[in-house]
C-alpha cells in the first residue's frame, strides 16, 4: 500500500467517524468522492513494458572533469508514471539535472534524460543500477524493481603541468632534453672549430667560413635523456576522499610521469604496497597511458608481506635512474626501502606530502586535534631530519601548495639531503 | 504542482469558514493549512494530519451553524480533497526530480477526469441515499451507519494491500 493510499483510508475513516458522531451528513458526503475514488484501484493495467539504455559523453575522463550522462527510457506499451533513480557512487558529483526522474510514457515513445557530474576521485567507476518504481496514475499503487545496465567510467588522476623538475644526477645517450657538456649529434649548437677531414658538409658553418676564408663546422652538445623511477608508497594513507595522501600522491606521480615523459625521459614506476607491483621505464604516448592506467588501479593494499628493494630486478630499476619516492612516510617499510636505495648510490629523491592539512581538514578543530596536530608535526621532521642526515633528499609538501613549488629547489643542481 | 496543492488547501480550509466565521475555526484553519503546506512540501503524512484538522474545523463549522444540508458544497469539498490528496503526493514526490516531457500535461488531465467522475459519482450516491431515506426506514440508523462505515473501510484496507504489484518482472 502506498502511503497515498494510507491517507485515503485514514481521511476517509476519519470522516465517516466525524459524520456518525456529529450526526451530520455532510462529512459523510465529503469523503465520498475519496471512496468513489478509490475504485480506480480495482480496474488493472496491462503489465508494461519499458527498457533504459545509457550514455556518457566520455568514458574516459581526468578528476575534475564532467561527463554528460544520457538515459534513454523507451516503451513498448504504454507507462502511466515511471520512477527511476540512479544513484551516484562517492567518486562522482551531481552538477546539473537530478538522478531521479518521472516519466509518462506512449506506446512505442523514447524519452532521454540527461544529467552531468563531476569526477571527484580517480578510479574505475561502475554505475548502471537503476532503481525503478512504477506508479498508476492514481498514485494509489506502486511497483519496485532494480535493473542492472552496467557502464564504466575511468578516472584518470589529474594532471598539472609542471615546469620545475627534480633534475637527474646521471643521464644515458639517448636523445632526450638534457643538453651534455660533451659534443656530438644534437640540436644546441656549441663551439665552431676548423674542419677536419671526415666532418659531415652539413655541419660547416658558412657564415663564418666566408668571414675567415677557410672551412669552419659547428660542434652541437650532446642531448641526452635519463630514467626516471616513481616510486609510490600505497602501504597506508590518511586524510578523507578525495584528498588522502594517496590521492595527493597519486596526482603527483602523473604530473611527474608525464612531465618527464614530455621531455623524452624514460619513465618507470614502481607501486610499494608490500610487494612490488611495478612497470619498466620507458618512453612515449603509449607508455604514458600505461603509466596512468597503472595509478588508476593504486590503491592501499593491506599486506604484512614487506620485500626487499633488491627484488625488483635492474631492468624496472636501473642503477643510473633518478628514483623519486612519492610517500607521506607513514609506515617505516617504506622508509627502510628508501634508506635500502639510498644506501645502493641510487640518486634519490623523497616527496613527501603532508598528512597533517588533510587530516586537519577531514577532521573537526578542536584543541586536542591542534595539539595532536603539532606533535605529529614535530615527528615528521624529526624522521625528515634522520633521513637527511642519512643523505638523502627530502621534500616536504603541502598539498594545499603547489607541486611545482615544492619541487622549485631541486630544479637546480642537488647537494644531497639540503632540501627542505 | 505545488500552487495547485497550495490553492485547494486554502480552498478546503476556507469554506467552513463561509459557513460559520469564528475565530476559532479561523485558528483551526491555520494550523491546517500551516501543516497542509509543510505537508505538500516534506511529507504526506503531515499533510494528511493537516486535512484531518480542516475536517474537523468542517464538522465545527457545520456544528456552530446547526442549519440545513449543504450537500453540494460538500460534494465540492471532496473533490477538492481528492485532488488535493493527489496533488500533493504527486508534488513531494516529485520534487528534486526529472519530469519527462507530458509528465505534468497528462497527470492534470487525469486529475480533472478523477475530479469529475468522483464528484459525479458522489452526486448519484447522494441522491440515491436521498431517495432511499425517504422510503426505507431503519431502526438504529447511526449504528447500522457506523458499522457499515466500518465494514467499508477494511474492505478498502484489504483490497488495496492485497492489490497485484505493477513491477516489472
Amino acid at each position: 500500500m502506498t502511503p497515498l493510499a494510507l491517507s485515503v483510508v485514514t481521511i476517509g475513516g476519519w470522516g465517516l467517524v466525524l459524520g456518525v458522531l456529529s450526526g451530520r451528513v455532510e462529512l459523510v458526503v465529503v469523503v465520498l468522492p475519496l471512496l468513489v475514488g478509490l475504485l480506480r484501484v480495482v480496474r488493472t493495467s496491462p503489465r508494461p513494458d519499458w527498457s533504459v539504455a545509457h550514455a556518457v559523453s566520455s568514458n574516459r575522463v581526468f578528476e575534475g572533469e564532467r561527463v554528460t550522462v544520457t538515459v534513454t527510457v523507451s516503451a513498448a506499451q504504454a507507462v502511466p508514471l515511471l520512477e527511476l533513480f540512479e544513484p551516484l557512487p562517492p567518486a562522482l558529483r551531481l552538477v546539473t539535472g537530478h538522478t531521479r526522474g518521472f516519466f509518462t510514457l506512449a506506446r512505442g515513445q523514447e524519452v532521454h534524460w540527461k544529467y552531468e557530474v563531476e569526477c571527484l576521485r580517480r578510479g574505475r567507476v561502475t554505475l548502471g543500477t537503476v532503481h525503478a518504481r512504477l506508479w498508476d496514475r492514481s498514485g494509489l499503487r506502486a511497483g519496485e524493481t532494480s535493473l542492472r545496465v552496467p557502464w564504466q567510467l575511468r578516472v584518470y588522476p589529474r594532471v598539472r603541468p609542471l615546469r620545475r623538475l627534480p633534475r637527474p644526477r646521471r643521464t644515458q645517450i639517448s636523445v632526450g632534453n638534457y643538453v651534455a657538456a660533451r659534443v656530438g649529434e644534437g640540436l644546441e649548437p656549441g663551439d665552431i672549430r676548423a674542419f677536419v677531414p671526415g666532418d659531415r658538409v652539413r655541419h660547416v658553418n658558412w657564415r663564418a667560413s666566408l668571414r675567415l676564408r677557410r672551412l669552419f663546422v659547428t660542434q652541437y652538445h650532446q642531448e641526452r635523456n635519463a630514467d626516471v623511477v616513481l616510486m609510490l608508497d600505497t602501504l597506508t594513507e590518511a586524510g578523507a576522499p578525495p584528498a588522502t595522501t594517496l590521492d595527493v600522491s597519486i596526482r603527483a606521480a602523473a604530473a611527474l610521469a608525464t612531465a618527464y615523459l614530455a621531455r623524452k625521459d624514460r619513465v618507470g614506476l614502481i607501486e610499494y604496497c608490500g610487494p612490488f607491483r611495478w612497470i619498466r621505464p620507458d618512453s612515449g604516448r603509449a607508455h604514458h597511458e600505461r603509466l596512468l592506467e597503472a595509478l588508476l588501479r593504486a590503491d592501499v593494499m593491506f599486506s604484512y608481506v614487506s620485500q626487499e628493494v633488491a627484488l625488483v630486478p635492474r631492468r624496472v630499476l636501473p642503477p643510473q635512474a633518478l628514483v623519486i619516492a612519492i610517500s607521506p612516510l607513514l609506515d617505516v617499510r617504506f622508509e627502510k626501502a628508501v634508506v635500502d636505495l639510498a644506501a645502493r648510490g641510487f640518486d634519490l629523491v623523497v616527496l613527501s606530502p603532508s598528512p597533517i592539512p588533510l587530516v586537519r581538514r577531514a577532521s573537526r578543530p578542536t584543541p586536542s586535534v591542534d595539539l595532536a596536530c603539532r606533535l605529529w608535526l614535530l615527528e615528521r621532521r624529526a624522521r625528515a631530519d634522520t633521513l637527511r642526515r642519512l643523505g638523502i633528499t627530502v621534500v616536504e609538501w603541502d598539498p594545499a601548495e603547489p607541486l611545482e613549488a615544492a619541487l622549485g629547489a631541486l630544479s637546480r643542481p642537488r647537494r644531497r639531503g639540503m632540501v627542505r | 504542482m505545488q500552487h495547485l496543492s497550495v490553492v485547494l488547501a486554502l480552498a478546503l480550509v476556507g469554506y467552513p469558514l463561509l459557513i460559520a466565521p469564528s475565530t476559532a475555526i479561523m485558528v483551526i484553519g491555520a494550523v491546517a493549512l500551516a501543516l497542509c503546506c509543510l505537508g505538500i512540501l516534506f511529507s504526506t503524512p503531515v499533510l494528511v494530519a493537516g486535512v484531518v484538522l480542516a475536517l474537523g474545523e468542517y464538522a465545527l463549522a457545520l456544528w456552530l451553524w446547526a442549519g440545513p444540508l449543504r450537500l453540494t458544497g460538500a460534494v465540492l469539498l471532496g473533490v477538492g480533497l481528492v485532488v488535493l490528496l493527489e496533488t500533493g503526493d504527486n508534488a513531494r514526490r516529485a520534487r528534486h526530480a526529472a519530469r519527462g516531457p507530458g509528465v505534468v500535461t497528462s497527470q492534470l488531465r487525469y486529475w480533472a477526469v478523477l475530479g469529475a467522475l468522483s464528484g459525479m459519482g458522489a452526486l448519484v450516491l447522494t441522491s440515491v441515499a436521498r431517495a432511499a431515506s425517504g422510503s426505507v426506514r431503519l431502526p438504529w440508523v447511526p449504528a447500522i451507519a457506523a458499522a457499515g462505515a466500518g465494514v467499508a473501510l477494511i474492505a478498502i484496507a484489504i483490497g488495496l494491500a492485497g492489490g497485484r504489484s505493477l513491477a516489472r518482472d
